[in-house]
């Protein structure tokens, strides 16, 4: 569960790049952010995740707060960065012994968890080279991996489907499913309205800082009273907000 | 032909220097913030100059007063040619290898000789900075105090723009032919760190030869005694060193105008000669494959890759892969920590030489008084010197670049990250600590205690110094870079460690003279270990007490 209360952030004094959020991210689902470029996702990820200073508010995952219990609400998240080049100079197995050390995820668990989601990915057989030498969706399935090996109970993903074959974002969204009947949750930003309309059991639309809609795709539906596709509604909701 | 190069140079240099125009500052407090920095970074060029000038000052007179100023010129110029040298090596590779531009530039219709000519001429523009204060604060001191004439600065113009140019040459002319190889090898980091190290070899057994030329060891020593020996060793080996110094000496006025206009020749002519192998070894060499990436799937060793190991092991060595396997940071912030006493040992051998042929060069029986305080606070200010060129802590944020938010989501508390990136700083600073002190002990033959509190307190600067250079990075950390040369090289957060090291020189110094008539040497030695443990206490509770605030840049 991840909760964000009257959260502001301001890069720049005097300009507000998120203004006043408020959403719940319940347990047992999967949430979609949407929202054009610059309009927010990437900042609020990072107040979440402990990357970025809260200016106003506060945020909490599994009611602990990122800012008051900093370590511990650390544990309870997976984050995968919208950038998939991480340690490029280490190899893969380097990188996910890395995390499953700051983990501390056991010797036996470790071995059984990297085999299975790395092979699911296949990228079992790149693990023993040079992170340098992968291709973009080999980094990013590297990193999926890292923020899921100690299996926690949050996810939160920034654009995770960039880069990935559809066979492989096929499989990471058949994961998120798996994961949240077991009353987990997934927070996830993305661009393909289409991935948000299938998967996701509520969106939260959000532009130029200011949340303008939260709920199910039928709920945005009977809100506007018209038929129409969710493409069509989301460039609506995002060009009336002037 | 010339207007593409002069294109291509601008685009190169200010891609290169864009990085250390701060970023992400629009407001107007940001603004004022970056204002004061700028004349924090004056007064601290005013400083070092001032140092320099200083120096100069005193080693003029000096000679003034025998009747040798013009030595002082040999060594100058020696001095800009040694350090563009080594500075080039260093600067060549990054540039024409591993800089991100050669992405855009090599598919666009230019010439290589024109891409290696705009290369070359930002390698110049960059080592012209330094030859500013190294070359144009002593030289113009000279004059003043030689009282010289109108035409002494203008030779000493055209010296110091055309002097600089051909060791440039020289060393991008190495790097490019032992670059050239590259194409033959399947392991491309291997092979770029077997070059790098190559290169540094040959320039050390270099500076090797140089010392132990065919001169018989009498007349050699008689040379190195005479301090102006190896300039004048130079001399036919290096031509231009004396059209340079005799360009500016003045003998007689068609002399020196023949001796300037020889040396603006012989710069052009090698220039051109450049740029003709030059061309011809760039492209042949590693540019085309060097951002292939081979892929090389090795089999995971299944018993050994899935072991655990504690946080510290795993975090640290994570630093220390990092560092390694960079052959940029590898050479930027590991090796000055063994080359530094490396070349110590060079030197002391060509000393030691002197001395079996019965001149009097007997460095352990010059020292008289073997637990002298000046002593002590003397080996303790070479190593603070030394330190000064170990970056690992200075740079330990923004080497991670993008990936420095990494340690802000991951559920280990920042203090301890820091004491962990710190830590290879630490393991460096110490080694070349102890090292410094095993060759001090080899040439003086101090007691054991007294070098062994030495060490100590050597080891507390160092571990003090680690704590305040990550202070310094988390400050202005430099995330975003395009090659990894920018983080160590062109990042101005590196001119604290120099700064505030000279400082803890002076301040040493000035300490020593007061108390050296009433105080032990040993009991001073200790107290500077204690006041250095303090200090460092004092620093990391700074930072556990701020970690939030520190941390408030990275993101
Ligand atoms: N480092 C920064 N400094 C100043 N302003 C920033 C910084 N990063 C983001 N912003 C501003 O904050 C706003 C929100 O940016 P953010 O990165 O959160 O957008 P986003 O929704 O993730 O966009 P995208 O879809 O392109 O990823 C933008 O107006 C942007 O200009
Ligand atoms: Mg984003």
């Amino acid at each position: 569960m991840i909760k964000i209360e009257n959260v502001s952030k301001s890069y720049v004094k005097g300009k507000k790049s998120i203004d006043n959020l408020n959403l719940e991210i319940k347990d047992g689902e999967i949430f979609g952010f949407l929202g054009p470029n610059g309009a927010g996702k990437t900042t609020t990820i990072k107040m979440i995740t402990g990357i970025l200073n809260i200016d106003e508010g506060d945020i909490f995952i599994d009611g602990k707060s990122i800012t008051k219990e900093p370590i511990d609400a650390k544990k309870e998240f997976g984050f995968v960065p919208d950038s998939p080049d991480m340690f490029l100079k280490l190899k893969g197995i380097e990188y996910l012994n890395f995390l499953a050390d700051i983990y501390g995820i056991p010797n036996e668990k470790r071995k059984e968890r990297i085999e299975e989601l790395t092979k699911k990915f296949e990228i079992y057989d790149n693990l023993n080279s040079e992170m340098q030498s992968y291709s973009h969706g080999m980094r990013q399935k590297v990193v999926i991996c890292g923020a899921l090996l100690n299996n926690p109970r949050n996810w939160i993903l920034d654009e995770p489907m960039t880069g990935l074959d559809p066979k492989s974002s096929h499989d990471l969204k058949e994961m998120m499913r798996k994961h949240i009947k077991d009353g987990n949750t997934v927070f996830f930003s993305t661009h393909v309205l289409e991935v948000a309309e299938k998967l996701c059991d509520r969106v939260g639309i959000i532009n130029k800082g200011k949340l303008v809609f939260v709920g199910t795709y039928e709920e945005m539906k009977n809100k506007f009273k018209e038929n129409k596709s969710l493409e069509d509604l989301f460039l609506e909701i995002t060009e009336n907000e002037e | 032909m010339k207007n593409k190069v002069m294109v291509l140079t601008k685009v190169i240099f200010k891609n290169s220097f864009q990085n250390m125009e701060t970023a992400k500052s629009t407001n107007e407090s940001k603004n004022k913030k970056s204002k004061s920095m700028i004349i924090l970074y004056i007064f601290a060029f005013i400083y070092l100059a001032g140092i320099i000038g200083v120096f100069s000052n005193g080693l003029i007179k000096e000679l003034i007063a025998i009747n040798q100023e013009e030595m002082f010129l040999g060594l100058i110029l020696l001095a800009i040619a040694i350090f563009v040298l080594i500075q080039t090596i260093f600067s060549a590779i990054n540039l024409l290898y591993y800089s991100k531009d050669n992405e855009y530039i090599l598919p666009l219709p230019i010439k290589p000789s024109e891409i290696v000519a705009a290369k070359t001429n930002v390698l110049l523009i960059t080592e012209y900075s330094i030859v500013a204060i190294l070359g144009l604060i002593p030289l113009t001191i000279y004059g003043i105090l030689t009282s010289a004439s109108i035409l002494y600065y203008i030779s000493m113009l055209i010296v110091l723009i055309a002097f600089p140019i051909i060791p440039v040459l020289i060393s991008s002319l190495l790097v490019l032919i032992v670059m050239s190889f590259a194409k033959f090898t399947k392991n491309r980091n291997r092979f770029q760190l077997i070059a790098t190290l190559f290169i540094l070899v040959v320039v050390f057994a270099l500076s090797f030869t140089m010392n132990d030329s065919t001169t018989t060891p009498e007349q050699m020593a008689q040379m190195v005694i005479k301090a102006n020996g190896l300039v004048e060793m130079l001399r036919g080996a290096f031509p231009t060193l004396g059209m340079a110094i005799d360009g500016l000496t003045n003998v007689s006025l068609e002399n020196q105008i023949l001796n300037l206009f020889l040396l603006v020749v012989t710069t052009t002519v090698i220039y051109i000669i450049y740029i003709a192998v030059g061309q011809k070894l760039y492209l042949k060499g590693a540019v085309g494959n060097l951002y292939s990436g081979k892929k090389n799937k090795k089999k995971l060793d299944e018993a050994k890759a899935f072991k655990k190991s504690t946080l510290f092991k795993t975090y640290v060595g994570k630093e220390f892969k990092i560092l390694i396997r960079n052959p940029i940071f590898l050479m930027q912030c590991v090796l000055p920590a063994i080359l530094f006493p490396i070349l110590i040992i060079v030197l002391t051998f060509a000393g030691m030489k002197g001395e079996q042929n019965g001149v009097e060069m007997d460095i352990t029986s010059m020292v008289t008084n073997k637990t002298s305080i000046y002593l002590g606070v003397g080996i303790l200010c070479a190593i603070q010197f030394f330190l000064m060129f170990i970056y690992i802590s200075a740079t330990a944020i923004s080497r991670d670049g993008q990936n420095a938010v990494f340690m802000k989501y991951i559920p280990v508390p920042l203090m301890k990250q820091i004491d962990y990136k710190v830590f290879p700083n630490i393991v460096m600073t110490t080694f070349m600590n102890i090292l410094t002190i095993v060759m001090v002990e080899y040439l003086l033959k101090l007691p054991i205690i007294y070098l062994l509190l030495i060490t100590i307190a050597g080891i507390m600067m160092g571990v003090l110094q680690s704590y305040i250079s990550i202070i310094v990075d988390l400050k202005k950390p430099k995330l975003e870079w395009s090659s990894e040369y920018a983080v160590v090289k062109q990042n101005m957060n590196l001119i604290w460690p120099v700064i505030l090291g000279l400082l803890n020189i002076t301040v040493m110094i000035i300490l020593t003279v007061v108390v050296s008539g009433f105080i032990n040497s040993y009991i001073f030695i200790c107290i500077i270990a204690v006041v250095y443990l303090f200090l460092t206490m004092l620093v990391r509770n700074y930072i556990e007490k701020n970690t939030i605030k520190l941390f408030e840049k990275i993101y």
